[in-house]
Order: C-alpha cells, then sequence, then structure tokens
C-alpha cells in the first residue's frame, strides 16, 4: 500500500510554489503518478504532501509562440502529444515517439514534464528533445529561469532542476529551413533498450550540419559530437553515407555503455549504430522535404 | 488522523458518495468499497493490463492511479459494459472466438479494446495488436482476442476469416 500522505490541489502555479514552501521538505509536486506513485508504493520514497499540478494552466496546452517554437506545458500527456495535430506539423518525429511510449495506459496518465524530471535513464523523450536542441522552463521560490536540456540530466534519476522547481514547459525550436529531426529506437521490453536521434541540416547537396543522441546506452542520454562531425560535410544522398555512418557507428562505441536486462554492454553498442543508419536516413529525408 | 476526502464517484453511470483516504487507488476502491471486482490486480507496476478500467473513456491502469482523481470524471469498469441484461458486442464476440481460458486478463481486456473501438471503430490488425500490446495474456496467445476484437468492430467477412488473417 502506499504510505499515507495529503493531496493538495493547488489552482495556480504561484498557489504551488507557495503549497511547497509551506510543507517544508515534505512534499513532492504530482501528475500522472506514474512513477511517482510506484516508487511509493515499492516504498523507495514517502511523502507527506503530493501537490497535484495536472491541474495548472499554466502546464497545460500546445502552442507554438512568436518564435516559431514548438511550447508543450509540462502536464501534457503523452497521448495529448501523440494525437496533437500542432505537434504532427511542427515535429512528426515527436508524434511517432510517443505513439510508442510505454503502454497505452501509461501514455493516457503520464505526463512528458513527469517523464524528464524523473530522469530515468531510458526515457524516449529526453533523448530525442537533447538532438533537437530544446530547453525547459523552470518556475520555483526563486523565480523563473530557463535551462537547455542538454545539462539538464545530471545523473539516473537527478536533474538540475531544484526540488522547489516546476518544469512549466519544453520549447523545442522551430526546423531551419533543410532541416530534419528523426528517432529510432530497439525495444524488447517496457522502456526503449536503446535509442538514437538525429538533427540534421543539409544546403545544396550536402549535409552541413549534424547532431546525433544517444539514450537507454549510458547512465544519462547523451550527445555524441564526434557522430554529428562524421555525418557534416557527406552528400545528402542516402545511398552515399556509408563511410561517415560507419564512422559515427565507431563515436558510439567507444561511449561507456551500461549493460541491463535489455542487454549487454556491447550489444548496445551494436545497436546505437544499426539505429543510428536509420535515425540518420530517416532525418535526411525529413530535411531533403524541407529544403 | 489520517486525511481524508469526501468523493462522488462516478462509475458505470452511478455516483456514489464515498470517504477515502488520498492514497488509496482506484482499483481498490472500486474492488473493495464498491465490490466491483471485475478488474483485476496482477503486476501492480502498469504492465499487465489486468486491473484496465476507463475513466472519461480512456484506458488506465487503476492499480497506480489515485480514486482521488477520478472525482468529476466517468469511470467505466467491465461491469458497465452490458446494456440491460444484453451483453456488449465485445462481450459477444468474446464469447463467440472462445477469446479467453482462465479469464483473468478479459475484463482488462475488454476495457482496452472498448477505448481502442470507440476511438478507431474500424482498426486494422495491427492497430488492434497495439491497441492491446500492454494488456498480457499468458493462456490464450492473443489470437482469439484480436479476433474478437476485430469480429466486435464488424471487421470479419462471412466466412469468419479476419481481414488481417487472410
Ligand atoms: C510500465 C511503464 C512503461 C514505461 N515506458 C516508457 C517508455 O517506453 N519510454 C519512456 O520514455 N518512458 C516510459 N515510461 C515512463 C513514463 O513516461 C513516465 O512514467 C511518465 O511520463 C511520468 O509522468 P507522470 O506525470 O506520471 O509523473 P509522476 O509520476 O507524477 O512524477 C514523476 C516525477 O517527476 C516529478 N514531476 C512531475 N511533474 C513535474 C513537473 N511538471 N515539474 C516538476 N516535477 C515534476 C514528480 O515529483 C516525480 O518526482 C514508462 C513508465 C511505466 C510505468
Ligand atoms: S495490475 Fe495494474 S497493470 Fe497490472
Ligand atoms: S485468458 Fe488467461 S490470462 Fe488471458
Amino acid at each position: 500500500m502506499i504510505p499515507p500522505f495529503a493531496l493538495a490541489r493547488p489552482a495556480s502555479v504561484s498557489e504551488a510554489i507557495a503549497t511547497f514552501a509551506d510543507a517544508g521538505q515534505d512534499a513532492a509536486w504530482y501528475a500522472g503518478g506514474t512513477e511517482l506513485l510506484q516508487v511509493m508504493k515499492m516504498g523507495l520514497a514517502r511523502f507527506g504532501t503530493l501537490i497535484d499540478l495536472k491541474g495548472l494552466p499554466e502546464l497545460r496546452g500546445i502552442a507554438v509562440d512568436a518564435s516559431g517554437a514548438l511550447v508543450i506545458g509540462g502536464a501534457v500527456t503523452h497521448r495529448e502529444i501523440e494525437r496533437s495535430s500542432i505537434v504532427g506539423r511542427e515535429l512528426p518525429g515527436l508524434v511517432g515517439l510517443e505513439a510508442h511510449v510505454a503502454n497505452v495506459r501509461v501514455r493516457n496518465q503520464g505526463t512528458i514534464g513527469g517523464n524528464l524530471c524523473f530522469a530515468e535513464p531510458h526515457s524516449d523523450p529526453a533523448t530525442f528533445l537533447l538532438a533537437c536542441d530544446a530547453h525547459v522552463e523552470l518556475w520555483g521560490a526563486g523565480g523563473a529561469r530557463e535551462l537547455p536540456i542538454d545539462g539538464f540530466f545530471l545523473e539516473p534519476f537527478v536533474t538540475a532542476r531544484t526540488p522547489d522547481e516546476i518544469l512549466l514547459a519544453i520549447v523545442i525550436p522551430k526546423a531551419a529551413a533543410g532541416e530534419g529531426r528523426a528517432y529510432e529506437k530497439a525495444k524488447f521490453r517496457e522502456r526503449p533498450a536503446v535509442s538514437v536521434a538525429v538533427r540534421l541540416r543539409v544546403a545544396g547537396d550536402a549535409i552541413v550540419e549534424a547532431v546525433v543522441a544517444v539514450g537507454s546506452m549510458t547512465d544519462i542520454p547523451v550527445r555524441v559530437p564526434e557522430a554529428g562531425t562524421a555525418l557534416a560535410g557527406a552528400p545528402a544522398d542516402p545511398s552515399a553515407l556509408g563511410a561517415p555512418l560507419a564512422a559515427g557507428a565507431e563515436a558510439m562505441a567507444e561511449l561507456d555503455a551500461v549493460g541491463d536486462l535489455d542487454g549487454s554492454a556491447d550489444f548496445k553498442r551494436h545497436l546505437a549504430g544499426v539505429l543510428l543508419r536509420s535515425a540518420t536516413r530517416a532525418a535526411l529525408s525529413e530535411a531533403i522535404a524541407r529544403a | 488522523m489520517r486525511e481524508t476526502v469526501e468523493l462522488s464517484l462516478v462509475v458505470n453511470g452511478r455516483a456514489h458518495p464515498i470517504r477515502v483516504e488520498p492514497r488509496e487507488t482506484l482499483a481498490d476502491v472500486l474492488r473493495e468499497r464498491l465490490g466491483l471486482t471485475g478488474l483485476k490486480i496482477s503486476c501492480d507496476v502498469q504492465v499487465c493490463g489486468a486491473c484496465t478500467v476507463l475513466v472519461d473513456g480512456l484506458a488506465i491502469s487503476a492499480c497506480t492511479y489515485l480514486a482521488a482523481d477520478a472525482e468529476g470524471h466517468e469511470v467505466t469498469t467491465v461491469e458497465g459494459l452490458a446494456r440491460a441484461g444484453q451483453l456488449s458486442p465485445l462481450q459477444q464476440s468474446f464469447i463467440d472466438a472462445a477469446a479467453f481460458q482462465c479469464g483473468f486478463c478479459t475484463p482488462g481486456m475488454r476495457m482496452a479494446a472498448t477505448a481502442l473501438l470507440a476511438e478507431n471503430p474500424a482498426p486494422t490488425r495491427a492497430q488492434v495488436v497495439a491497441g492491446i500490446e500492454g494488456n498480457i495474456c499468458r493462456c490464450t496467445g492473443y489470437v482469439p482476442i484480436i479476433d474478437a476484437i476485430l469480429e466486435a468492430a464488424g471487421a470479419v467477412d462471412a466466412a469468419g476469416v479476419s481481414e488481417g488473417a487472410r
């Protein structure tokens, strides 16, 4: 059974932050509960007060801001993203990703903010958002701040967010002309075994810029700069990518992979190279379509 | 004294006034307090789907969902599928296709399928498979369950062969 707690339902973010301060160190933010209730049930965490963020208008909704960036509220569920026509138009790779997170029940309950804040190393969105250069908007006792996703995850289950801060929204820059963003994963159980995200930009006949991120392989999702460098300068032709992809796969194989129930470290390094190929091709075809 | 909250839980169209602790799960309240024992608790970690119920038509894991969160929403359990003693098309098709053996997964399967068909009344076989991906059956091998869902969706031809199997 879940240990007893009080449930607070603030009506606004400022009220939520005041409630958190009143509860001292003994409160946790609560959204879909798919992780939090689970760890409390297992006796791994205990809080006197859960502060429900689901109903806060500031954390709801999906929109495009004045700069053209996609803004997703922290309490938006996986399912809402999966079914959003705005996300389908602005970042189709995220719709495809969300459709394969967990199972349909976890997608109906779980939020993107809860996923990122829990910082489980096998996160789908974390890896893709890392390649997409997203940032998160936080609001806590000390005011509001923005943090790039690159640097948000510090170690498994630990982020740069302080406990009093609420993740208000995730902001993903608009794709530049000629830019494509894709995500591929291998999955044997509920969560991804290994996943690779690629963002690249084409100009003329060449890939001029590429960012590669890998998840579920090292202890936190990371960018692999050498893999991006290997792709930059390559021809914008899916049949002519053999050497750059091989160099990218080699860079992935250098990473400090962690074996787990989804596979050994060696197997994960192998998978990362395979997924780099499919993610690069998918990103390239989106980039060419947008050029 | 432990905090309790007064709820008016709307389950299968009927309001139940009930006082619960915030920590009580919807699965426990439905089973232990309201006597709705159709849903089962098996894995208790959101993986097996035996506890699947609908909240405002969306499938959730009642094992890991607070009863207090159902306040203001409509809960549907397997007991709510039959209308005036008439089995729902899904209940009938599960019988016709022999889609259960021990029956432990069946209430959850039917609720997952109910949500799926409400959203997509004419799913392909692949969409049915994706829709019940999070519901585990240890007996049937899934084929009769998938057939039953397709049959309920009207996707079975006169010879009784489901579209995807041809
Ligand atoms: C069976 C299962 C399978 C899964 N499979 C996958 C998968 O394939 N891929 C994947 O990426 N994920 C997977 N997940 C993880 C899933 O995405 C997360 O559980 C879910 O998104 C967490 O969101 P939540 O709203 O339920 O968070 P909660 O459980 O409510 O909260 C999680 C943590 O984040 C904090 N928190 C929540 N919201 C905020 C906020 N806005 N600001 C600050 N802190 C906050 C809470 O205090 C808590 O510490 C799986 C989970 C389960 C249970
Ligand atoms: S008992 Fe809830 S999903 Fe298994
Ligand atoms: S019929 Fe026995 S688990 Fe499905």
